[in-house]
């Protein structure tokens, strides 16, 4: 270029000749670009997950004869198809809940709040404190005699003693992943023209009827986002189960955990975990396609079109 | 009765007036504008008609009914937005019939009705697509059918036509004005355009800093504007400032600088009194231009000042000139001949009948202090 110093121009000529190497090989380029992610998926997901395929159709140890015998075993077995049962309503149960609490959380947020920020932090908060510790906390809330109890004593109620019950684990779920699921529920209300509020009131409809015909439909996608970010997670949550439901709530990932850690069975571990994988899986393309676009790629009002 | 009766009508936002005690009426079948710079509170005014504002003070009557605390889906108002507020989730007919369904209007019904909308805003067989696949000029219909199909007795116009381009805006204006004759609809129009309010309504309402300053026609505001505020609103004009030296009730003699000329009564506003600074204000097509060698320049009967032209633009019809006067720097003429060049002297000289005269008052002028500026609500323009 003209106007460049002498070690200016000999910088510029280095880097328009690279420019100029890349422009015509667009292969390359993309090559560049694109590989670094795709390098990372392919050794932290992609091979590991054929790993587990593999020793998934070997017999008890690796390296030993094929089978398909975990697979047989696994979707023949009342027991852990009743786990598997059991999980997918405790899923759906927690899914649900955080539908209704994290969006009415997030709504008002939106539509009722001027310190959005500040109550946004608090919302996030919890994720700065180990998991554990957060689960331990709540083992001290729930048990006989705990937190819980003793408040409801001082208000002369009955003590409940929640641990170790079926609504022991959605109130650790829901405590858990509920600021997982405001955000996008977040993200989608605030995107929401208010306009568009007011043109359904002006236009007849009530509250409730706005809500459902415009408002709703209007953050379809952050809820199925959000949903989504909740559902997947407890479905392979072995964790939560274990602190706090105690031996009567079992989950398929306790299962999973099991064989990998105690009983050794990897090869019936795996078969498990890719059975549940397709499950789950299936179920989210279910949900994208009743949903229009995980993550909201597909925008509304097909402006792409 | 009036369709729509507006009544002391006041909204306070803390400290601020956003508006001031406004009275004005809609009659049916008119189409009448609020017209005034942003900030002088007239959104707020078409808000608090459609309901999404509650009034600080004041009532609003709609076909002798009072609407203020009634929800905006129970009042008999539709409005089209600034932005338009389109459900991009809804197809244009979705869009139309919207209205009709929370009526309980039955579905072949919607659809008949909103068919025949398209129709009257010249968009058929748009029904099936999308908002986000329309031009924003079909937009703007489409947002005009959403209002219309459900036949309200007000529709409500916020500023729609903003975001236009001229030619389109135009055009859109010449549409709202036969959409509003033939569906017989009463209409009322918020801009900040005087252009877009001119040339549609037929009143407008003039609010500044809250306030109502002038009602009336077109032409009433333009040949005789209230307060200086509106005569340098609507159309363009020239002010000087001169000092009131006597005022009886047929005239005043008035000194801009150039001696005592008598000014009619009649053009003087009622609150000025002998004594008081005074802007005198003079629209340009009033004007007159004279060569300066040949005419005398010590006339006592009229405004008259030797300048120097500054620029000259043609218009057409007419040529408009920037002189550079001696008495009062630049004043502007509108005058059919185009015989002056730039550098050229000559008298500026206009006849004072033609003039408006307003007591001084530097709050009163567009370019001066915002709304939100103002220290305290409580200042009126008097003082």
């Amino acid at each position: 270029m003209a106007g460049r110093s002498d070690a200016g121009s000999a910088i510029g000529d280095r880097i328009d000749a690279i420019t100029a190497y890349f422009r015509s090989r667009p292969r390359l380029r993309t090559l560049v670009v694109a590989g670094p992610p795709y390098a990372v998926l392919v050794l932290f997901f992609a091979i590991p997950l054929l790993v587990m395929l593999v020793v998934s159709f070997q017999t008890s140890e690796i390296g030993g004869p094929w089978t398909l015998s975990n697979y047989t075993n696994f979707l023949t077995s009342e027991t852990y198809l009743t786990v598997v049962w059991q999980t997918l309503v405790i899923s759906l149960q927690v899914t649900a809940i955080i539908a209704v609490v994290g969006y009415a959380l997030a709504y008002s947020i939106v539509r009722f709040s001027r310190r959005t920020t500040l109550l946004l932090l608090l919302v996030i908060l919890p994720f700065w404190t180990s998991y554990i510790i957060r689960m331990y906390a709540w083992i001290n809330i729930l048990q006989s005699d705990g937190v819980l109890d003793s408040t409801l004593n001082l208000f002369g109620l009955p003590a409940v003693g929640l641990l170790y019950s079926q609504p022991a684990v959605l109130i650790g779920f829901t405590y858990v992943w509920l600021p997982l699921a405001i955000l996008p529920f977040y993200a989608s209300l605030t995107n929401l023209d208010p306009d568009l509020i007011e043109a359904s009131k002006d236009l007849g409809a009530g509250p409730i009827r706005t809500f459902t015909s415009v408002t709703l439909p209007m953050t379809k996608n952050g809820v199925i986002t959000g949903l989504i970010l909740t559902f997947i997670p407890t479905f392979g949550s072995f964790i939560t189960p274990r602190l706090l439901g105690g031996t009567n709530n079992i989950m398929i990932g306790m299962v999973i955990e099991n064989q990998f850690k105690s009983a050794f069975n990897w090869p019936f571990g795996a078969a498990i975990g890719m059975v549940i994988s397709v499950v789950v899986v299936a179920l989210l393309i279910l949900a994208t396609r009743f949903g229009g676009g995980l993550f909201g790629q597909r925008s509304q009002g097909g402006a792409e079109a | 009765m009036s369709l729509l009766h507006v009544s002391g009508l006041t909204k306070e936002f803390g400290d601020l007036v956003a508006v001031d005690d406004v009275d004005f009426d809609v009659e049916d079948g008119e189409f009448v504008s609020i017209l005034g710079p942003s900030g002088s509170g007239k959104s707020t005014v078409l808000r608090m008609v459609a309901g999404f504002e509650e009034p600080t003070a004041g009532t609003i009557a709609l076909e002798g009914e009072e609407i203020v605390g009634k929800p905006p889906f129970e009042r008999d108002v539709n409005m089209v937005f600034q932005d338009l507020a389109l459900f991009p989730h809804l197809t244009v007919a979705e869009n139309i019939g919207y209205g009709l369904k929370q009526q309980g209007v039955p579905k072949a019904e919607r659809r008949e009705r909103s068919e025949r909308m398209l129709e009257m805003v010249r968009l058929e067989g748009y029904g099936d697509r999308t908002p986000a696949e329309l031009s924003g000029g079909e937009q703007q219909r489409v947002a005009l059918a959403r209002a219309l199909v459900n036949e309200p007795a007000l529709v409500l116009f916020d500023e729609p036509l903003s975001s236009l381009d001229r030619k389109l805006r135009q055009h859109m204006q010449t549409e709202l004005q036969r959409i509003q004759t033939e569906t017989d609809t009463t209409f009322l129009y918020v801009t900040h355009d005087q252009e877009v309010a001119l040339a549609v309504s037929d009143r407008l309402i003039v609010l500044n800093d809250g306030g109502t300053q002038q009602i009336g026609t077109v032409e009433d505001l333009y040949e005789d504007p209230a307060s200086r505020f509106v005569a340098d609103f609507i159309g363009d004009v020239n002010t000087v400032t001169g000092r009131v030296t006597d005022l009886d009730d047929d005239r005043a003699l008035i000194d801009a600088g150039t001696g005592e000329i008598p000014v009619p009564r009649t053009a003087i506003a009622a609150d000025v009194a002998a004594g008081d600074d005074v802007d005198v204000c003079v629209r340009p097509y009033q004007v007159s231009l004279r060569d300066a060698a040949t005419t005398e320049t010590d006339a006592t009967d009229a405004f008259a000042s030797t300048g120097t032209v500054l620029s000259r633009s043609y218009q057409g019809s007419d040529s408009l000139y920037d002189v550079d006067t001696d008495a009062w720097g630049t004043v502007s003429a509108e005058v059919r001949e185009d015989a002056f060049r730039n550098g050229e002297d000559v008298t500026v000289t206009w006849a004072p009948e033609h003039v408006h005269v307003y007591r001084r008052d530097d709050e009163d002028r567009p370019d001066g202090g915002e709304t939100e500026d103002r220290p305290d609500g409580g200042e009126t323009e008097d003082e």
